[in-house]
């Protein structure tokens, strides 16, 4: 039992990459929501969503396996939260289909023998502290205000695309992120590549594709006197952080930009233990910036 | 087969093959004009041979093999840029995972070989463990493509840092996986299904 | 001594740029007689106009020159502002030292110089102008309508619902124009027929209309309000008054193996014929270069069964002269004849299209025939060649237009529009049959036009494809359409068993002739040309005549019709008055010189010259001089120029003030 009642409570699903290449998102995000009494219960065995990887070449298994940990989410109360911008758009984008499409609807459904599961709300870490938690909230949280912090919001592509299945802020001008960090007392960078595709999972075949995207990335945030990059995706984390360095090599340019996931930094400004933010996990070493920042 | 001349008739133009890209994605493929919108913001324009537009006006021609042995499809990173700009509201990136999945069932007349290597890796991962784990997707990956030492310099520090988890870990819903699975192949093998 | 005031205007920039109009008024006022001279922005704004009447009055001035703009565009203005003030309105003159200098000069110094000169030249004009008054001339209320289309025929009913009469004269036995051939009108696939008849039953009822068809204008004299003209009826052969329109002469004829040039020739008629069922008047005519009777004398069928012997075949040629006050031009459209290449015509054809020499090669209106109801296939879409439903059809768009090399520059504008519809009209009528369209641009500016434009393609499934055929030739039955589709850089090619051409609209042949006779301008492709493109595209720069459909420039049915009953406005607008008020700028007679011999008369393009007795008291013939109708005059001067005993002068510009102005320089 938790010493304090929670404020709100979520089931919460976490997604492959965040019990893997992306475990500070997961440690960091359990620490915020603790630090903010906000109640997180994980579905117990969930399974992958697909990604990229089935929607591609088989709609009907990217449908069912979101549709089958919907249906697994119906056992936690709580609307589900969903840390991974992928994730969160492929059960975003199940939802709509269904909705919309009667004939997929009854594939999928015999598909994973059982009517789908309407109505669990699926939402973003971001709309949680945004939106159910409020930024006022966020604001008195703030132990150690993140003032001096030049940050550079990365949305992606899946955040806020396409337009209907999301729904999480403007298409084309979202805000929500900068809201969020600014809540927390940093300062945000206006730039012109928030939106643009990093590469996504072509880092596995295709290396030299985000090679390229993402260095545009990079050198869009570092013109834009960004101190670092704040992502809430974790393919978008791994192409700007772990491969920051061979983009370095291949460009020749230097960014030398840390790539925090937005709730190590939030987690940081409502004093979380430096040793719960993961921040050892990050390739590019974030810890002289904070320093300098008096931050740590 | 990418210059020669087009031979338009009922014969040559494959309609059917649009009719059932429609019902794929969902999205009307004539209703595109042809403006270049889709084409002017795609991230992976500079890597493919056919831009985006192109892809669709060669479909409304009943063009599909083109289309087909192209690796446009296969380079497209589903970022949805295109289908969320499109002043007519064609669902390209749904046409794009249409003609992937047309692609795949017939068993890829692209020449794209690792895109395809890797959704495949990515699926059969899944089928087996539940979950996806990156450093066996990797390292089968690079296995079956042939490029044994490719990332090699990254595995060290990402294990370092914790982020490869070299076991699986135990899943209650496994099976639940390979009923979905399954259930697809019964459902395609009686037709009708996606 | 006189007391002139200079008014120098900057137009904006657009003379003080290359003038520098201060010192263009400094210089005026050391000029004689010059009692006032400043600037100032916009002269003919409000506050300007204040300006002057203020300065006539404080300076007490006699005359006023305006150094500005051109007289077609302000001379109004300021004479009206004069007027106001006080003068008399033809004491004011202009100085144009815009169009005729800022426009034109770089140099500043060398330009303010001209400026300077144009005005001194215009004061010294203006010291010598006469006080004027307006000459008014009776309006007759009858509106002549050349041309029977949709445009003539909404003209007419229009003038003569506002109770007016209307003559109105067809070149053809019916009325009904290109409209009549029509299958179905975009974007609302309305049938042609069944919203068209009822125009021209009403136009042949309305008692406000005379209708003379099967007639020409060959005649016009005079000018806005009195126009006299002169219109040939052409024989007939069929007395009008007696036929019933019953017809038994047309089914009797033993010659029916005409080519219907109503169906675009693919149907055939008798020699005795309507060009189509519904045609009014419902009365026949003979087409006497194929009539057996007019060739061999023998014959004679029709005669003989015409109940009410209406039939006649001595009719000749008739003349009708009407007196009317306005005069609608209405005369239509050609389609570029794609069978071979016109003589005269900036066409230079099309011969890798097979200069229509391929019979299922053919053009949009022949398309429209085929997919009508009332044509010669019963609106079955069948090949011209063998009959054959064609299953695949390929349209090509901008044949003749947009082609400068060819000779056409400007776009058609229908086509784009009638092209979707005939692939909507293929498809509702051939479901298995493939249509595909050629295209550079799809130009659909409309109400409900882009809608139904992509219609076609989306839901009627024609497969449009951006780019110009390169070739067209015959292969077995098929023929071979080589095109590209510019979308994707590969070329196309379709074996089509039919291709209809979207050909060039092109002003009626001959349309320069009846300009001629009318004394109105026309252009390159000789489409009339109104006298301003946006502020008065309904009017001709001759008074009095107007504006109707493609005459004009090529125009569907909407604005065709709009343009018609705007036309048809500005003719009710001169009939609201009774006397109209003309320009006195017209010559006068020194009848004390004048020695009689008429070389004035002869160059007088108005025909305003007439021979006047001069008498003494008892009766006694003194002498004959020329007198000048100044109702008829139109202020051109050539009398002036062409009297050897300098007796006829034009008032404004008498020698004397031309002399004086000649001497400043």
């Amino acid at each position: 039992m938790t010493a304090q009642k929670h404020v709100l409570d979520y089931s919460y699903y976490p997604g492959c990459s965040l019990h893997a290449s992306a475990k500070e998102y997961d440690e960091s995000t359990q620490g915020l929501f603790k630090a903010l009494h906000i109640g997180l219960t994980e579905v117990p065995d969930w399974l992958c969503c697909g990604a990229t990887p089935a929607h591609n070449v088989d709609e009907l298994l990217s449908l069912s396996l979101c549709a089958k940990n919907l249906e697994l989410a119906k056992g936690v109360e709580g609307d589900l939260a969903v840390a991974c911008a992928a994730c969160f758009s492929r059960l975003k984008t199940t939802q709509h289909k269904l909705e919309i499409d009667p004939e997929k609807r009854r594939q999928v459904e015999f598909a994973i023998d059982a009517p789908f599961a309407d109505g669990k709300k699926v939402k973003h870490l971001l709309e949680i502290l945004a939106r159910d938690f409020g930024l006022e909230r966020l604001a008195e949280a703030v132990k150690k205000p993140l003032s001096d912090l030049k940050v550079a919001c990365y949305y992606g592509c899946l955040l806020t695309r396409p337009p209907e299945v999301p729904e999480l802020d403007c298409i084309e001008a979202p805000t929500i992120m900068e809201k969020v960090i600014e809540a927390a007392g940093a300062q945000t960078v206006s730039w012109s590549h928030r939106l643009e595709c990093c590469g996504a999972n072509f880092t596995l075949s295709r290396p030299g594709v985000v090679l390229k995207l993402s260095a545009d990335i990079l050198a869009s945030a570092r013109d834009a006197g960004a101190d670092c990059i704040m992502v809430a995706c974790p393919l978008c984390h791994g192409n700007l952080d772990i491969r920051q360095q061979e983009i370095e090599e291949a460009t020749g340019e230097h960014f030398g930009l840390p790539v925090f996931y937005m709730t190590q930094l939030l987690a940081l400004a409502v004093g979380v233990r430096e040793s719960k933010l993961g921040l050892d996990s990050m390739i590019v070493n974030p810890l002289p910036l904070l320093k300098k920042k008096g931050l740590v | 087969m990418k210059n020669t001349k087009m031979t338009l008739s009922a014969r040559t133009m494959n309609l059917d093959f649009v009719r059932k890209v429609e019902k794929l994605s969902g999205t009307s493929v004539r209703r595109c004009f042809q403006c270049g919108k889709c084409s002017a913001g795609c991230p992976m324009r500079s890597f493919m041979e056919h831009p985006p537009n192109r892809v669709v006006r060669l479909l409304q021609l009943g063009q599909y093999e083109r289309v087909l042995a192209g690796r446009s499809i296969w380079y497209c990173a589903s970022c949805e840029t295109c289908s969320t700009r499109c002043p007519n509201k064609v669902d390209l990136a749904a046409i794009m995972d249409a003609l992937r999945k047309c692609s795949w069932d017939a068993r890829g007349p692209s020449k794209e070989s690792f895109v395809q290597l890797a959704n495949r890796i990515f699926i059969e991962n899944v089928r087996t463990y539940g979950r996806q784990y990156e450093m066996r997707l990797a390292a089968v990956f690079n296995v079956k493509s042939g490029q044994f030492l490719k990332d090699i310099m990254l595995g060290p520090s990402l294990l370092a840092k914790g982020k490869l988890k070299m076991f699986h870990q135990k899943n209650r819903n496994i099976h639940e996986i390979e009923k979905i699975f399954s259930r697809i192949e019964e459902l395609r093998r009686k037709g009708g299904a996606l | 001594m006189s007391r002139i005031g200079v008014f120098v205007c900057h137009c904006g920039e657009n003379i003080s740029r290359t003038v520098d109009v201060e010192k263009v008024a400094e210089a005026a006022r050391g000029l004689l007689g010059v009692a006032h001279a400043c600037d100032y922005k916009y002269m003919c704004s409000d506050p300007g106009q204040a300006l002057l009447k203020k300065a006539v009055a404080e300076h007490r001035l006699d005359g006023v020159v305006v150094a500005a703009c051109s007289p077609r565009m302000h001379e109004k203005t300021f004479r009206k502002a004069t007027e106001q003030a006080g003068l008399n309105p033809f004491l004011c003159e202009m100085a144009n030292i815009r169009e005729h200098c800022s426009w034109v000069h770089e140099d500043r110094d060398e330009a303010t110089a001209k400026a300077i000169d144009i005005v001194h030249m215009l004061v010294e004009r203006v010291k010598r102008n006469r006080k004027l008054q307006p000459i008014s001339v009776p309006v007759t209320k009858t509106s002549l309508v050349i041309g029977g289309g949709i445009a003539g025929i909404q003209a007419a009913l229009d003038i003569a619902d506002a109770g007016h009469r209307v003559v109105l004269v067809e070149r053809e036995p019916s009325i009904g124009g290109h409209m009549a051939q029509l299958s179905e009108t975009f974007p609302t696939l309305d049938c042609s027929q069944c919203i068209m008849t009822p125009k021209m039953v009403d136009v042949a009822n309305h008692p406000n209309i005379t209708l003379h068809t099967y007639s020409e204008v060959e005649e016009v004299d005079g000018y806005i309000g009195n126009f006299q003209v002169k219109i040939r009826k052409k024989a007939r052969s069929v007395d009008m008054a007696r036929c019933t329109g019953c017809g038994v002469c047309m089914a009797k004829c033993p010659q029916k193996k005409i080519p219907n040039s109503f169906d675009r020739d693919l149907g055939m008629r008798p020699a005795i014929y309507v060009p189509f069922p519904q045609a009014v008047p419902n009365v026949p005519v003979i087409d006497r270069v194929n009539c057996t009777w007019f060739k061999s004398g023998k014959c004679g069928v029709c005669q003989k069964v015409c109940g009410p012997g209406a039939v006649d075949y001595a009719q000749q040629d008739e003349f009708v002269v009407e007196q009317v006050g306005a005069i609608v031009v209405a005369t239509g459209f050609n389609l570029y004849d794609i069978s071979e290449k016109p003589k005269g015509s900036p066409i230079k054809g099309y011969g890798e299209f097979g200069h229509g020499k391929i019979p299922d090669v053919i053009d949009g209106m022949t398309f429209e025939r085929l997919a009508s109801a009332s044509g010669p296939t019963g609106g079955k879409i069948l090949r011209p060649s063998d009959g054959r439903e064609p299953k695949q059809v390929v349209f090509v768009q901008c044949v003749g237009s947009r082609a400068r090399e060819k000779g056409i520059s400007y776009c058609s504008k229908i086509c784009c529009m009638y092209t979707a519809k005939h692939t909507m009209l293929y498809k509702h009528k051939v479901h298995d049959g493939q249509a595909y369209v050629f295209f550079m641009d799809a130009r659909t500016p409309g109400k409900g036009y882009d809608e139904f434009w992509r219609r076609s393609i989306e839901q009627e499934e024609a497969v449009y494809i951006r780019g110009m055929v390169s070739r067209l030739y015959q292969k077995g039955d098929k023929i071979v359409v080589m095109g590209s589709d510019i979308a994707v850089g590969i070329q196309v090619e379709i074996e089509a068993d039919l291709v209809v051409l979207a050909t060039a609209v092109q002003p009626r042949q001959g349309a320069e002739l009846l300009a001629q006779k009318l004394g109105i301008s026309y252009d390159q492709y000789n489409f009339y040309s109104e006298a301003h493109a946006k502020l008065r595209p309904v009017e001709c720069a001759t008074a009095g005549i107007y504006l109707a459909g493609a005459c004009q420039g090529p125009k569907d049915i909407p604005d065709t019709v709009s343009q018609a009953s705007a036309a048809a406005a500005k003719v009710m607008t001169l009939f609201a008055k009774d006397q109209l008020e003309r320009e006195p700028i017209v010559a006068k007679v020194n009848e004390r010189f004048c020695v009689g011999c008429f070389a004035c008369k002869k160059v007088c393009a108005y025909g305003a010259i007439e021979e006047k007795e001069i008498r003494d008291r008892q009766g006694n013939l003194v002498k004959v001089v020329a007198y000048v109708n100044p109702g008829v005059c139109g202020g051109c001067g050539t009398c002036q120029a062409t009297c050897p005993s300098k007796s006829v002068e034009l008032d404004g510009y008498t020698d004397e003030q031309i002399l004086a102005m000649i001497e400043t320089l």
